[in-house]
């Protein structure tokens, strides 16, 4: 969307931005892929697996893991205000801030989840790839409950896939559920069942 | 008189026109007469005196205005021989007291009526116009005053009546007349005057000695006569008061022994060791039950404390009953003690507790909880009423069928999983019709149609496809034979029952090799029936039939023998060969290898029916073992039976199975339920569905919690529902 900012000096911006796409994007696609995500990570100097490339996606509210398209490469530079590398370096704290408020993170964590969803009528994702995500998102704020969810999810047999549901049902769930005591954890409250069992298994380690 | 000038005032004669002498010596002088009088009504001599002419006297006397004089003058002169009188009675000795307190009563009641009767003018007009107590009123309160309540009589009188009581109360004989009128005396002075003077002092007395008197009787009695006790003292008490008493202290007195008696000591005699409730329970004491009920029905929380220990053993005896490995290996016996208990119950609350319906309640509850603790209750009920439908209501009249698949009923509505129950029922009618074991087709309609009133009639309606194809089967081996008549003249008999895949329970379909005969014969019967019915197919369940052999052995004994179509099959084999190893008879009828050797045990090593013979001739079926007919076989019946097609308690992995597959089959039904609802109501929390889910599904089975919520969550993943975005506990129904 090009309608926020008019005359030369937006247009110039727009124009850097463009070019910064193109640097990076797979000629024949149009699309930066796997590889120019890689190099551009590394100019960024953040590793690709860290959880700021994730917030980029979410703000360019890109739509395959793995690929921007111009659009949405436009969409999150301009919204950040960077139409270089430094500028984007610069931006990232700043990024970090305004996704971990607690009004933007829970749409940054939904937007997470179905970020990863790779097919096309996939609707859960497997296991592992859920602990890896959730220690990406939620671990820096939520350290304790993610390693012991994390245990839990690896070791219980009940599930080998994890829907949006039960997803938003662990954000939840971290932020409303006094940890490790589980004191308020209220069983016929509509928690998913998974988190009910998962209650069960905290409460039996700690006899 | 002048009519028109008369004002409205009682009894207001008009004085006489001429004016009359008053004498003031008069009143003293007419004053002296009455007096006199009542002097002589006190002393007996009455008779000499005239009723008009006193009469005339009191009267003047009120009216030349000296009613005042009258009135004052009666009292003094009442009380003074009120008073005469109470010295009388005080004098009385010992038993005298009370014989004499009542005689001078009497007297003074005569003569109160007499007085009353001189001086009614003085009572109609004086004193209710100066507001003085009426003649007869007056006369009561100057009793009251100056005998009842005089120093030396008020103790006295009380002590001696309550004396007299506990004597009787003791066993002794007293004069109950004479209570009776000494006790009427008090009513009669004012309900005050009897209680305050009586009737108080006669509850705390009574108290005192009902608590002693429990007390030593809870020592040394056992419940059973420490109740009899109670009600006999019960029973006095009542009849003390009908005889002697006001009616009023009935309650008030029932209640001092109902609480001295029985309320204070209630727990300990329910909880009596060797005597109370629950030896009574477990001994069938009907009248010592029926005593106890009615006695505790009297005090507060009685029932409910007999009640609850009679809920308690109840429970306990029920949970060992279902859980004691020993009546667990018989199913038809643990159900018949489920029946028996319940018959033992029925008639202890019919006979002993009027059949009141808060017990009848409580027992039902307690079966419910006890029944259900054993899972395995619904396939053991199923197994009972298999027995009976085979062989057990043989010879049994249809009303006593009726009350026996009553009682199943009633058995049946107990049961949580109502569902497990079903899947049981059909395997093992399934059976019962296939091997043509059932005793009587009217009882098993019957009992179908009893579960379709209970339970509806998706309940029943697969069952019912049951027997409508053994109907049409029959119809179809009808047309079969008579199409195919001229060929099957040598052929064994086939009876073919063609049943509907859906309607009975599943199986699954294993073929094996049928000797030549029979599976030329089986082809014949297939081409018939698809030429009748395109577009089904056909498939032989070979592990479900059954085959009669004529057989002659080595001595030449004739037997006609009675076995399932493996057995059949395995048999036939030795019409061509002397010798068969396992490995053989396994590649030759290609039954598959449990069942193998099943079949094989079922042949060769039970005593009576080991029609063939094993080697080595141990119990098990090894690879290696060889087999042979049994030409040294003997049976003392011409017909032989071995076939095992009967309904068995099913073994533990068969066992897993099941509840496997009644677990699945739960679940769509929890979703069905949970749409149904949410279709309805739009929008409904988290607490709610479940109630709801729980609510609909209880005719079937008692749907669990964790489970409804993960088919909620289930049926979020596909959309069908969605959680509220602001409040978590909602679910809203997505069109």
């Amino acid at each position: 969307m090009l309608c926020l900012a008019t005359g030369k000096a937006a247009s110039k911006e727009l124009e850097r931005i463009d070019q910064l796409f193109f640097s990076y994007a797979n000629n024949s696609s149009g699309l930066i892929d796997p590889e120019g995500i890689e190099s551009f990570c590394s100019d960024l100097e953040v590793d690709h697996t860290d959880v700021r490339i994730l917030m980029l996606a979410w703000k360019m509210q890109a739509e395959k893991q793995g690929y921007f398209t111009l659009d949405e490469w436009r969409r999150g530079l301009r919204a950040l205000r960077a139409d270089t590398i430094v500028k984007l370096k610069k931006a990232l704290p700043d990024l970090e801030k305004e996704v971990r408020r607690p009004s933007t993170f829970e749409d940054f964590y939904t937007y997470a989840f179905r970020y990863c969803l790779t097919e096309e009528k996939q609707k859960s994702i497997d296991i592992e790839s859920i602990c890896v995500l959730l220690d990406l998102v939620l671990g820096s704020r939520f350290g304790p409950q993610v390693d012991y969810l994390v245990q839990y999810l690896k070791t219980q047999t009940d599930y080998m896939v994890i829907n949006m549901d039960q997803w938003k049902g662990f954000y939840r769930f971290c932020t409303e559920i006094s940890f490790p005591d589980l004191s308020n954890y209220d069983p016929d409250s509509a928690w998913p069942w998974i988190l009910d069992n998962f209650v069960d298994w905290m409460r039996a380690k700690q006899g | 008189m002048n009519s028109s000038n008369q004002k409205k005032r009682n009894f207001q004669i008009e004085a006489f026109k001429h004016k009359v002498v008053v004498d003031p010596k008069y009143a003293d002088k007419t004053w002296k007469i009455l007096e006199h009088a009542i002097t002589e009504i006190y002393n007996h001599n009455a008779s000499g005196l005239s009723f008009e002419e006193l009469y005339r006297n009191a009267y003047n006397m009120v009216l030349h205005k000296f009613g005042e004089k009258l009135y004052s003058g009666l009292v003094g002169t009442m009380t003074l021989h009120l008073q005469e009188m109470a010295k009388t009675i005080e004098a009385a000795q010992g038993n005298l007291f009370l014989e004499e307190l009542n005689r001078k009563w009497n007297d003074h009641n005569k003569a109160l009526q007499m007085i009353r009767d001189i001086l009614m003018y003085m009572d109609r007009t004086f004193i209710p116009s100066n507001r003085k107590t009426p003649v007869h009123e007056l006369g009561l309160n100057l009793w009251r005053d100056n005998v009842i309540h005089s120093s030396k009589i008020q103790t006295r009188l009380l002590d001696t009546l309550l004396e007299l009581i506990q004597k009787e109360r003791t066993g002794e004989i007293i004069n109950r007349g004479l209570m009776r009128n000494i006790i009427k005396m008090l009513m009669d002075l004012g309900s005050s005057v009897y209680q305050e003077d009586f009737e108080k002092h006669f509850l705390e007395v009574s108290a005192d000695f009902y608590r002693a008197e429990s007390q030593d009787f809870i020592e040394c009695c056992d419940c059973g006569d420490y109740l009899k006790k109670a009600e006999r003292r019960l029973n006095e008490e009542i009849e003390r008061v009908s005889l002697y008493l006001d009616s009023k202290s009935e309650t008030k007195i029932t209640n001092v022994v109902e609480k001295e008696m029985i309320a204070s000591h209630m727990l300990r005699l329910v909880h009596m060791d060797n005597s109370g409730l629950v030896n009574m329970l477990i001994d069938d004491k009907y009248e010592d039950l029926g005593r106890m009920y009615n006695l505790f029905r009297r005090v507060p929380n009685g029932l409910p404390t007999i009640r609850d220990v009679m809920t308690s053993h109840l429970r306990e005896t029920g949970k060992q009953l279902v859980t004691d490995a020993e009546k667990l290996k018989d199913p038809v016996e643990f159900v018949q003690c489920l029946l028996n208990e319940k018959d033992k119950y029925d008639k202890i609350i019919n006979l002993a507790f009027s059949n009141d319906k808060t017990f009848q309640n409580a027992l039902n509850s307690s079966f419910e909880y006890f029944i259900n603790l054993n899972p395995r209750s619904p396939e053991f009920i199923s197994l009972f009423v298999d027995e009976k439908l085979r062989k057990g209501l043989k010879g049994v009249s249809e009303e006593d069928v009726e009350t026996i698949l009553d009682k199943v009923m009633m058995l049946f509505r107990y049961l949580q999983e109502k569902d497990v129950f079903e899947k049981y029922y059909k395997q093992h009618l399934a059976k019962r019709l296939l091997s043509g074991k059932t005793v009587s087709d009217d009882a098993e309609r019957s009992l179908i149609v009893k579960l379709k009133t209970e339970c509806g009639y998706q309940f029943t309606s697969k069952l019912e496809g049951m027997f409508t194809d053994m109907k049409t089967s029959q119809d179809t081996m009808q047309g079969f034979y008579a199409a195919y008549a001229a060929e099957l003249g040598d052929s064994p008999t086939l009876v073919v029952q063609v049943l509907t895949t859906g309607s009975w329970p599943t199986q699954p379909s294993i073929t094996c090799n049928l000797p030549a005969e029979m599976s030329a014969l089986c082809e014949k019967f297939r081409s018939y029936y698809l030429g009748t019915h395109t577009g089904r197919r056909l498939s032989w369940q070979t592990n479900m039939g059954t085959a009669d052999l004529k057989a002659i052995f080595g001595k030449g004994q004739k037997h006609e023998l009675n076995v399932s179509t493996y057995q059949m099959c395995v048999l036939m084999l030795f019409n061509s060969a002397d010798r068969l190893s396992y490995k053989e008879i396994e590649q030759a009828t290609e039954i598959p290898s449990s069942d193998l050797r099943r079949c094989l045990q079922s042949l060769a090593c039970v005593k009576g029916k080991n029609v063939l013979r094993k080697e080595p001739m141990s119990k098990d079926i090894g690879e290696e073992d060889a087999f042979f007919v049994n030409d040294k076989f003997a049976s003392k019946f011409y017909k032989v039976k071995i076939g095992t097609v009967v309904a068995q308690k099913e073994s533990e992995p068969e066992k897993q199975e099941t509840r496997q597959r009644v677990e699945e089959d739960r679940k769509p039904q929890i979703e069905a339920a949970i749409v149904r609802i949410m279709k309805s109501r739009r929008v409904l929390d988290h607490n709610n569905i479940i109630a709801e889910v729980t609510k609909q599904l209880q005719s079937r089975f008692l749907a669990n919690p964790g489970e409804i919520k993960k088919r909620i969550e289930s049926l979020i993943e596909r959309d069908f529902l969605e959680r509220d975005s602001s409040d978590r506990r909602l679910y809203r129904y997505l069109a």
